[in-house]
């Protein structure tokens, strides 16, 4: 299949990217469809860093699984520098995946605790080029000065590192292929305020030296406004919008982005919006409401929210929005 | 007269001094903030005071005292019978301080039963109305549900129930939030103010997070490697921050660096049991460190409701 040629910028493009994951509910009972990823479309610019807001099960984390071909996606398409994963063969596969990198949320659980982790540095390398031993332990020494580790701790375990120590080796071991995409699934959600501001840094120098773009995945509306460029707020696998980072902040249209910002707990006292806290929570994704999914929650919600599917609609600058009611809501 | 009165609390594991030192009061209807890091010993403190530290910790203090009556002379039984009735906590994790193998309507008739007793039926029509108080969607359902069967704000809403059963006059609640999504988040701390208005209940809540702090207490505790650094009232904590620390948290957070290129962060990490340093706690990370930092110890200082441990409180210039 021929697909249209992307900009020369662009490292990385989903379209429609949709994951459906079959559910048993029991003996000779149908399987259910889980749609933990139902129709994602962005681009991914060099150097920039894209953000995906939402809440737990809003298929955040499925569509990391997806960015980093660890599971196939079900539908749809992923460009990697121009390339299709989706009908990609093994080698062309194996080529690709060293470009797209993970964090991971938990720094405890994301490092072996049985491997020094000048070894678990090195090993992205001895598996993924031919360069000698001595080599890989010289740049597993030089990454761990890059991201402010002390490289003649490279024979110590995990257990000796503190969490903020901890998740700057897990950014280390991502960036040892020098890859174009690193896909950050909470990376700071785990460490405390002023050691979430020292891993901000650092990856914001990080990307500053080697122009690696981001897919930053987080909850936290705050640190999503320091770091991204463009913001993806999602809501039960669907974009509900998408939009420059200035823009969604300073004028989200979406009644959820705008619940979200409210809901986000503010020092300042001008700065906090009029707090309208949603009710209810996320609905399943077994047994997603009818029309727009976020109708049972949503503060404006009329008959026509029940039954039609809002889509996507470009209101100019960048800014996009699922919302039936965007136009008469202003 | 406080409620809740706290002089020189100190909690040990062996040679540990996870909590030292530490004084607080709260009074009734009054909701306090205790923030800090992890380790600096916030979630300790509240253990303590509900005599949940096990062997070997030890817990010493010079004053406990709970709506006058000494917590540390008291007989053990009478103290039991008070805490769970009078004084009730919250927990971090919902999912993990429910028992899996009982259900909703039996953990809380427990409670009920433990502390007040009464018929089946009426125990059992005491726990369908502390459901619908705290807005639990289809509570007479929920009632026979499993907590596997519940979402994390479900769950922490049934450890609130649970808490608020025997109208208490201190509610503790660790982080009750933490665990929860941003729009759960905001229904959890909208329950808890309004329990805690309609009961004028006293409520003493920890959390790192200075934002929640900011919008629901009135009074803030900044602990520090187990020691409290700096007391103060909200807003003006915010606005004119006398310890160094307190300083650094507020300026590390995102909020106050938008469309700065990197948040101001203090390099470091809190000592942990085997690092800690001669002088004031703070010394190899504060930015204003002087000598007498480095070889002594501060002690808090200030007026009651603003102190601060520092020798060289900041000092905000009138603009």
């Amino acid at each position: 299949m021929n697909l249209p040629t992307v900009a020369p910028d662009v490292v990385l493009e989903t379209r429609s990217l949709a994951k459906h994951y079959p559910v048993s509910t029991g003996f000779l009972k149908p399987k259910l469809l889980a749609r933990a990823l139902d129709g994602v479309s962005f681009h991914l610019h060099v150097g920039k860093t894209l953000a995906v807001v939402g809440e737990s099960g809003c298929g955040k984390s499925t569509l990391a699984r997806q960015l980093t071909m660890i599971e196939t996606p079900s539908g749809g398409h992923l460009l990697l520098d121009g390339a299709d994963v989706t009908l990609a063969d093994a080698a062309l596969k194996k080529r690709l995946r060293q470009q797209v990198q993970m964090v991971f949320q938990n720094p405890y659980a994301s490092l072996n605790p049985r491997k020094k982790i000048g070894l678990a540095l090195e090993e992205p390398l001895a598996i993924n080029t031919d360069l000698p031993k001595a080599a890989r332990a010289e740049r597993a020494r030089a990454m761990m000065a890059r991201v402010g580790l002390r490289p003649e701790h490279d024979a110590r375990y995990p257990h000796m590192f503190s969490g903020g120590q901890r998740q700057r080796i897990a950014i280390a071991r991502a960036l040892m292929l020098s890859p174009r995409i690193v896909v950050l699934d909470e990376p700071v959600s785990a460490l405390d305020v002023s050691i979430q501001a020292q891993v901000l840094n650092l990856l914001m120098d990080l990307q500053d030296e080697t122009r690696v773009a981001y897919v930053f995945i987080s909850h936290n509306l705050a640190v999503v406004e320091l770091i991204a460029d463009e913001v993806l707020v999602m809501y039960l696998g669907k974009v509900v919008e998408r939009a420059p980072k200035t823009t969604l902040f300073k004028a989200p249209r979406h009644p959820y982005t705008q619940a979200l910002l409210a809901s986000t707990p503010r020092i300042n006292a001008t700065a906090r919006l009029q707090r309208q806290v949603l009710s209810g929570e996320l609905p399943s994704p077994l047994a997603p409401p009818s029309g727009c999914a976020f109708h049972k929650r949503c503060p404006h919600a009329q008959a026509r929210c029940r039954v039609e599917l809002p889509v996507l609609e470009d209101l100019g600058g960048g800014q996009q929005v699922a919302c039936l009611r965007v136009h008469e809501l202003g | 007269m406080a409620l809740l009165e706290v002089q020189d609390l100190g909690v040990e594991f062996g040679a540990f001094r996870a909590v030292d030192n530490v004084s607080l009061h709260v009074d009734a209807g009054e909701v306090l903030g205790i923030v800090g890091e992890s380790g600096s010993g916030k979630s300790v403190t509240a253990l303590a005071l509900m005599g949940l530290i096990d062997e070997p910790g030890r817990v010493h203090a010079q004053r406990l005292m709970f709506d006058g009556r000494d917590l540390q002379t008291m007989p053990l039984k009478e103290r039991r019978g008070l805490l769970g009735r009078d004084i009730a906590m919250i927990f971090q994790d919902p999912m993990a301080s429910l028992n899996p193998c009982f259900t909703v309507e039996y953990q809380l008739v427990e409670t009920l039963r433990l502390h007040e007793g009464g018929s089946r039926k009426a125990l059992r029509a005491r726990a369908l109305e502390l459901l619908k108080q705290v807005e639990i969607p289809d509570a007479q359902r929920r009632l026979s549900a499993f907590p596997h069967q519940l979402s994390g704000g479900m769950s922490q809403r049934v450890m609130v129930a649970m808490a608020i059963a025997c109208n208490p006059r201190l509610l503790i609640a660790d982080e009750p939030t933490t665990a929860l999504d941003v729009t759960i988040q905001a229904q959890m701390l909208a329950l808890l103010i309004k329990l805690q208005r309609e009961r004028g209940m006293a409520l003493v809540l920890i959390t790192h997070d200075l934002g929640v702090v900011a919008e629901v207490a009135q009074r803030v505790l900044v602990m520090y490697a187990g020691q409290v650094v700096e007391t103060a009232r909200v807003p003006e904590i915010f606005e004119a921050p006398r310890h160094p620390y307190t300083e650094a948290l507020l300026s590390a957070l995102p909020e106050h660096n938008i469309g700065q290129r990197r948040l101001r962060s203090m390099g470091g990490i809190v000592p942990g049991a085997f690092d800690r340093p001669a002088g004031c706690l703070l010394s190899p990370r504060c930015p204003y460190v002087q000598p007498r930092c480095r070889a002594e110890r501060p002690a808090l200082d200030g007026d009651i409701g603003a102190q601060a441990r520092c020798f060289y409180p900041l000092i905000r210039v009138p603009a």
